[in-house]
């Protein structure tokens, strides 16, 4: 249909609006919100929650948090100046026709995520990918964090950026595995190992499910060999509750 | 001197000296009971913090090597294949780990999250090429006899599905049939059901029946009531066949034959 050509296109078109600045501009208050709704028809805007919740669904298929400035560059554009009401109205439908909820896990840069407001459906035939198997490692090590009082230190972290005025990162020594990935060993994971299911494990423990917000891993100051503390990340705040782990815990013991 | 008594998490022992020494303070008069009172509050003190370390140690005293082995065990590993030295001293337990194990602790797991689900079509992604499209020859009403036999086998080739070219050869041959007839005893015309019944098969007859139409369709053949009112079909001359256009007379008929009947 029509409607997604141009959708896919709006998507593919990017980089022409250089001279606009997403980031650092204010964006207009509830009140202002409100006085500019009246420049546009029911139905443009209509347009634009519908744009946004495509967008919205296919951006959290990675599972990687979805920033404000991509949301005005890609989707709202023209329409920043009634920004609030088309994000609230995609929330609304989210929820409403998906059972998903759009949920800021940073007030500060706003990133927003999707989660989902309906329990787990059971079933044989849900898609089967490699996401499942992720989410089990997932919750061993947010256990194991929170058995041991909310973070555990370990030295793998993920690369560190290098900063062109700094003598750069030492060289990749192996290191003697912390805490979490001690644990991990005796489930047969190992950092430098290739994993039959998770492949580069190190990798996704420490980049992809650092870059989903799943885990915080952080740095230690003014410990050496250096040293990382994980914690949950924000993600994992929302999608579940320590109270679950706790029970996922109970049922495994 | 009963340190370890008043340390254990069981006993209130630390509480009770408390309360005891809290009941002695009021009779405290001179300065040195006090300074003893302040130094037994000191003892105490110590001993609530040593005593609540060992609370805090308690709850992480988390036996990660039981959850490990436990984690295991849900994940279905296959402890039988153990072999008697195997790697204590690694830290690695023995036994198979079946490859759906993590998969399987990932659905448990699924239960405790509030993840949303992953959004894709359920078609995929757009086909770059159109659809070939379907090759339907419109069938021409004939003019001519002759010329639309040999033009027939023509369109024929154009045809995708082979069901459809299996039809039209039967419609050629019943209808070469019914010519071959006519030819050889013209002005008899032939009794719709004796040509269409086959004796022997209910299935085969419908089919006749669905091949004669074509004929009729195309104009080949007409199809008439006798003077019994039984149906009666003779195939038609050229001249009768422009007439027929012309006039827009077609009908439509339709016949019904039970497997009762067809008996």
């Amino acid at each position: 249909p029509p409607q997604h050509q141009r959708l896919a296109f709006a998507f593919a078109s990017q980089g022409d609006d250089g001279d606009e600045d997403f980031s650092l501009s204010q964006m207009p208050t509830h009140s202002q919100v409100q006085r500019n709704l009246e420049r546009h028809s029911q139905d443009q805007l209509n347009q634009k929650v519908s744009e946004l919740v495509q967008f919205l669904l296919v951006k959290d298929q990675k599972k990687i948090p979805i920033k404000r400035v991509d949301i005005l560059k890609k989707v709202i554009r023209e329409y920043r100046d009634v920004y609030s009401e088309i994000v609230n109205r995609a929330g609304r439908t989210l929820q409403q026709v998906f059972g998903l909820q759009l949920v800021e896990i940073d007030t500060k840069h706003h990133i927003y995520i999707l989660t989902s407001d309906l329990p787990r459906a059971e079933g044989e035939n849900l898609r089967r990918d490699n996401q499942t198997a992720k989410l089990g490692l997932l919750i061993v090590i947010l256990s194991f964090i929170f058995m041991k009082g909310n973070s555990a230190k370990d030295s793998e972290s993920p690369p560190a950026p290098h900063f062109p005025f700094l003598p750069p990162p030492p060289p990749l020594t192996p290191r003697f595995p912390g805490a979490v990935w001690e644990f991990l060993r005796r489930l047969r994971v190992q950092p430098g190992e290739r994993h039959e299911v998770f492949g580069d494990v190190r990798k996704l423990v420490t980049e992809e499910f650092v870059r989903q917000k799943y885990l915080e891993i952080t740095p230690i100051p003014l410990t050496d060999p250096p040293e990382f503390k994980y914690q949950w990340g924000p993600r994992a705040a929302k999608e579940t509750t320590k109270k679950d782990v706790l029970r996922f815990v109970a049922k495994v013991r | 001197e009963n340190r370890e008594d008043m340390l254990s998490s069981k006993s209130n022992r630390l509480t009770e000296a408390l309360e005891e020494a809290n009941k002695l303070f009021s009779g405290v008069s001179c300065a040195r009971e006090a300074a003893l009172d302040a130094q037994f509050l000191v003892l105490a003190s110590n001993l609530g913090k040593e005593k609540a370390n060992e609370l805090h140690s308690e709850m992480t005293a988390f036996d990660s090597l039981a959850f490990a082995e436990d984690l295991l065990t849900f994940m279905g590993i296959n402890r039988i294949e153990v072999e008697e030295n195997d790697s204590d001293s690694e830290g690695i337990s023995g036994g198979y780990l079946p490859s759906n194990a993590w998969h399987k602790l990932g659905e448990e797991t699924e239960k405790y999250f509030r993840r949303a689900p992953s959004f894709h079509y359920m078609l995929g992604s757009f086909k770059s090429d159109p659809p070939v499209p379907r090759q339907r020859i419109e069938r021409q009403k004939k003019t001519t006899g002759g010329e639309e036999k040999r033009a027939m086998p023509a369109q024929l080739k154009k045809m995708e599905e082979s069901h459809q070219e299996a039809t039209e050869k039967e419609v050629e041959r019943i209808l070469g049939l019914l010519q071959t007839h006519f030819k050889n005893d013209p002005d008899t015309p032939i009794s719709f059901f004796d040509l269409v019944i086959d004796p022997n098969s209910f299935a085969r007859t419908v089919e006749n029946i669905f091949h004669v139409s074509f004929i009729i369709r195309d104009g080949f053949a007409r199809l008439k009531l006798d003077d019994d009112k039984l149906p009666i079909i003779e195939p038609s001359k050229d001249e009768g066949r422009k007439d027929d256009h012309s006039a827009g007379a077609r009908n439509q008929v339709v016949i019904s034959l039970n497997h009762q009947e067809w008996k």
